[in-house]
C-alpha cells in the first residue's frame, strides 16, 4: 500500500505500535467489505484489496489515525460499532478541540471517492466556463458575484468582474431552488450549456449563455507598476493559483517586474487557494532575495510527536523546505536561477479563500523579517496538510502535519487577520472585496487601501469598502471555480 | 537543428540510448485526433488513468505537465493546498519523421503516429 511500507517496518520494529491497541497498518489495510478488483490506473498493478469486513476498515482506520494524525491524542474513543460505515466512523475520528476563535480546531477532515481523486489533468486545466465566481450568501437571500473571468476561456468578453448573477436557466439566486441552481453552476459534464442573467457593476442587465469547456487557468496575471513617485514605484501582480505553470509564470512576472524597477509590491492572492508548496517557497524567495532568505530556510514540516525527527511517509530525517533559489523543475527547467526583487516590504491582498500555501508565503517572509502587510481579509488558517490515503477505495484526508516559519511560527489556524491583535496578526487594513473595480486597478479598494498604507500608514474607513451594497467585511465569500466540488447551495 | 540538453538527461538517466535527432515539437494541426492521441499516450504512460487535457495541449509548447485533477472543499479550496509531490511531465518531441512523447520520470518514449507535429521555435 501506498506510503504505509516504511510506518509498517517501524511499527513492527516496536513490537506492533506504540498506540494501545494499534497493530501494523499494512496488516490492517486493504481488507475490504467490498474489494476492487482488476487494475489500479494510478499504479498500473492490480489493486491492492482483499477480502474483509466493515470492521477491518474501521480498524485500519483507527490505527492510521492514532499513528499519523496530528491531534491524535485527542481523537475520542468512538465505538466502532456505532457508525454505520467506514465514513461515518472516520468523521467521528477528529480532534473536538477548537481554536481560540471558537472554530472547530480541524475543519480540513475530508473523504473522497478514490476513483475520483486519482484523476489526472494537464496543470492548469479545469472543467469549467473560466469564471471564478464567489459566493457571498450561501442562504436565501443569496448573493454571487464574478471575482474574474480567465483570459481566452469561453466567458471571456461575456462576462466580467462584478456581474452581480441574478438568475441561472431561469431560477433565482436570491432565493431559488438550489437544485437547478447547482446544476448551472457545477454542471456534470463538459459542453452543458445554461444561462445566466446578471447585472453588470454599471446595473445593466445582462442574459448570456455559458458552456462548460476544458479551461486553462492563467495563474499569474495583471503584472506592471500601479504607482510611481520621485523615489518610489509599487508594482502590483494577481497571483491566483499555485499551480506547475505558476512556476514559469512567478518566474517572467518577477523579470518584469524587475526590469520595471519597483521599490515596492502588491501581490494580490486573495483568491489563491494553494497549490504546490515549493511554488510558494520560491515566490517567498524572489521576493525576498538572497539577503533577507540566507541560510534560513521556508517552512518546516512538523508531524505528531511519535515522528519529530522523521519523515513517516520517506523514513528519512526531515528537513525543513528551504527557499529555494533556483527552479526545482514544475515549469522552468530545473535547476535555473530566478530572479529576485530583494523588496524588504510586501502588501499582501487576501481573503478567505487565501489558504495553505498562499498562507506560507506570508508565513515564510515573516519567518525571515520581510515585513508583511495584509489588507483585506483574514485567510483561510490552514498551517496544515497530510499525505491523503486510499483504503478501500475510499481516500482519505486526515491532518498530518504543521508548517512553521524560519521563526518557528505556524499557529495560525484561526487565520492571518489584518490588523489583528493575535500573534496571527498582521499589520493593515480590513477591507472588503472591491467588486466594482478590475483587479489591478489602482482605484479597486483593497489595492486603494494598500497604496494608502503605503503612503500615510493608514487605513481607509471602514465603509469605504463598498460593493452592490455591501459592507465591509461581508463582501468575502467563499470562491467558486471548478466543477468537482460538492454543492454548497442552500 | 537544435539539440535537447534535457532530452538527453532524460534518456541517460533512464539508462536508454540518446536520440540525438529529437527536437521539441508542438502540435501542429490539433484536434480531436491528436489530443485523444496524447490522452492515451499519457495514460499508457501513467497506469491507464483518465486525463483531462486542454484543447490547445503541446500546441503552444512541447512541455506537457500532468497532475491530479484539482479537487476542492466545500468551501471551493484546494483539498490538497499544500502539495509536496512533483507533477508528472512529458515532451513532445519529433524524432526522423515520427512524433514521441517522452515521460521525463521514466524516459519511456510514447510514438503518437496519429499525430502531426512540427519543430517548436
Amino acid at each position: 500500500m501506498r506510503h504505509l511500507a516504511w510506518i509498517a517496518l517501524v511499527l513492527s520494529a516496536c513490537g506492533g505500535g506504540k498506540s494501545p491497541g494499534v497493530q501494523s497498518l499494512d496488516q490492517l489495510a486493504n481488507k475490504c467489505a467490498a474489494p476492487r478488483s482488476g487494475t489500479d490506473p494510478v499504479t498500473g498493478k492490480a489493486f491492492p484489496d482483499g477480502p474483509g469486513s466493515l470492521s477491518n476498515e474501521k480498524a485500519f482506520l483507527r490505527a492510521w489515525i492514532d499513528e499519523l494524525y496530528l491531534w491524535y491524542r485527542e481523537v475520542p474513543a468512538a465505538d466502532p460499532n456505532q457508525s454505520a460505515t467506514a465514513i461515518d466512523y472516520f468523521n467521528a475520528l477528529k480532534t473536538p478541540a477548537t481554536t481560540p476563535s471558537g472554530n472547530p480546531k480541524d475543519r480540513f477532515h475530508f473523504t473522497q471517492a478514490t476513483v475520483d481523486w486519482e484523476q489526472l489533468s494537464q496543470s492548469g486545466v479545469d472543467a469549467g466556463y473560466g469564471v471564478q465566481f464567489v459566493l457571498i450568501a450561501s442562504r436565501p437571500p443569496r448573493k454571487l458575484v464574478v471575482a474574474y473571468v480567465e483570459p481566452g476561456s469561453p466567458a471571456a468578453g461575456k462576462i466580467d468582474r462584478g456581474a452581480d448573477i441574478q438568475k441561472i436557466d431561469g431560477v433565482a439566486v436570491l432565493d431559488g431552488n438550489p437544485a437547478p441552481l447547482n446544476a448551472g453552476l457545477s454542471p456534470a459534464k463538459l459542453g452543458e450549456t445554461h444561462t445566466f442573467d446578471y447585472k453588470d457593476v454599471a446595473g445593466a442587465t445582462h442574459t448570456v449563455a455559458l458552456t462548460s469547456a476544458s479551461i486553462t487557468h492563467v495563474p499569474v496575471q495583471s503584472v506592471g507598476t500601479v504607482a510611481t513617485g520621485a523615489n518610489f514605484k509599487v508594482g502590483y501582480m494577481l497571483f491566483n493559483d499555485h499551480l506547475a505553470t505558476a512556476e514559469k509564470a512567478l518566474v517572467d512576472a518577477v523579470t518584469t517586474l524587475k526590469g520595471q524597477g519597483i521599490t515596492e509590491l502588491v501581490l494580490d492572492i486573495r483568491y489563491n487557494g494553494g497549490g504546490f508548496l515549493a511554488i510558494a517557497s520560491e515566490l517567498g524567495y524572489m521576493l525576498a532575495g538572497p539577503g533577507a532568505t540566507g541560510s534560513k530556510f521556508f517552512e518546516k514540516t512538523q508531524y505528531n510527536d511519535k515522528y519529530p525527527t522523521t519523515d513517516p511517509f520517506s523514513g528519512r530525517a526531515l528537513t525543513p523546505t528551504p527557499f529555494y533559489n533556483t527552479s526545482v523543475g514544475l515549469s522552468v527547467n530545473q535547476g535555473a536561477p530566478l530572479p529576485h526583487l530583494d523588496l524588504q516590504r510586501v502588501f499582501v491582498l487576501t481573503g478567505k479563500s487565501t489558504c495553505s500555501a498562499s498562507e506560507s508565503v506570508i508565513n515564510g517572509l515573516r519567518g525571515v523579517d520581510v515585513q508583511v502587510v495584509q489588507i483585506g481579509g483574514t485567510t483561510c488558517g490552514k498551517p496544515y496538510g497530510f499525505v491523503p490515503q486510499d483504503n478501500c477505495g475510499t481516500t482519505y484526508f486526515s491532518i498530518q502535519f504543521q508548517g512553521v516559519n524560519a521563526k518557528g511560527f505556524g499557529d495560525y489556524a484561526d487565520g492571518f487577520e489584518p490588523g489583528g491583535i493575535t500573534p496571527s496578526g498582521v499589520a493593515g487594513c480590513k477591507v472588503a472585496d472591491d467588486f466594482t473595480h478590475a483587479l489591478g486597478d489602482p482605484a479597486e479598494a483593497r489595492l486603494a487601501a494598500a497604496l494608502q498604507y503605503r503612503a500615510t500608514q493608514t487605513c481607509p474607513p471602514a465603509s469605504a469598502s463598498v460593493a452592490h451594497g455591501l459592507t465591509a467585511g461581508a463582501g468575502d465569500g467563499e470562491a467558486i471555480r471548478n466543477f468537482w466540488r460538492e454543492n454548497r447551495w442552500q | 537543428m537544435r539539440r535537447l540538453p534535457w532530452a538527453a538527461m532524460v534518456l541517460l538517466g533512464a539508462c536508454k540510448t540518446p536520440q540525438p535527432m529529437d527536437t521539441p515539437a508542438i502540435i501542429d494541426k490539433p484536434g480531436i485526433r491528436s489530443r485523444e492521441a496524447v490522452m492515451t499516450a499519457v495514460s499508457e504512460a501513467l497506469g491507464g488513468a483518465n486525463v483531462t487535457l486542454a484543447a490547445d495541449a503541446l500546441t503552444k509548447s512541447s512541455l506537457l505537465i500532468i497532475n491530479r485533477r484539482p479537487l476542492r472543499d466545500s468551501a471551493g479550496r484546494p483539498v490538497q493546498g499544500r502539495e509536496t509531490q512533483m507533477p508528472e511531465r512529458f515532451f513532445l518531441v519529433k524524432s526522423g519523421a515520427q512524433c514521441v512523447l517522452v515521460h521525463e520520470k521514466t524516459g519511456k518514449r510514447y510514438p503518437i503516429g496519429a499525430v502531426g507535429c512540427v519543430e517548436a521555435k
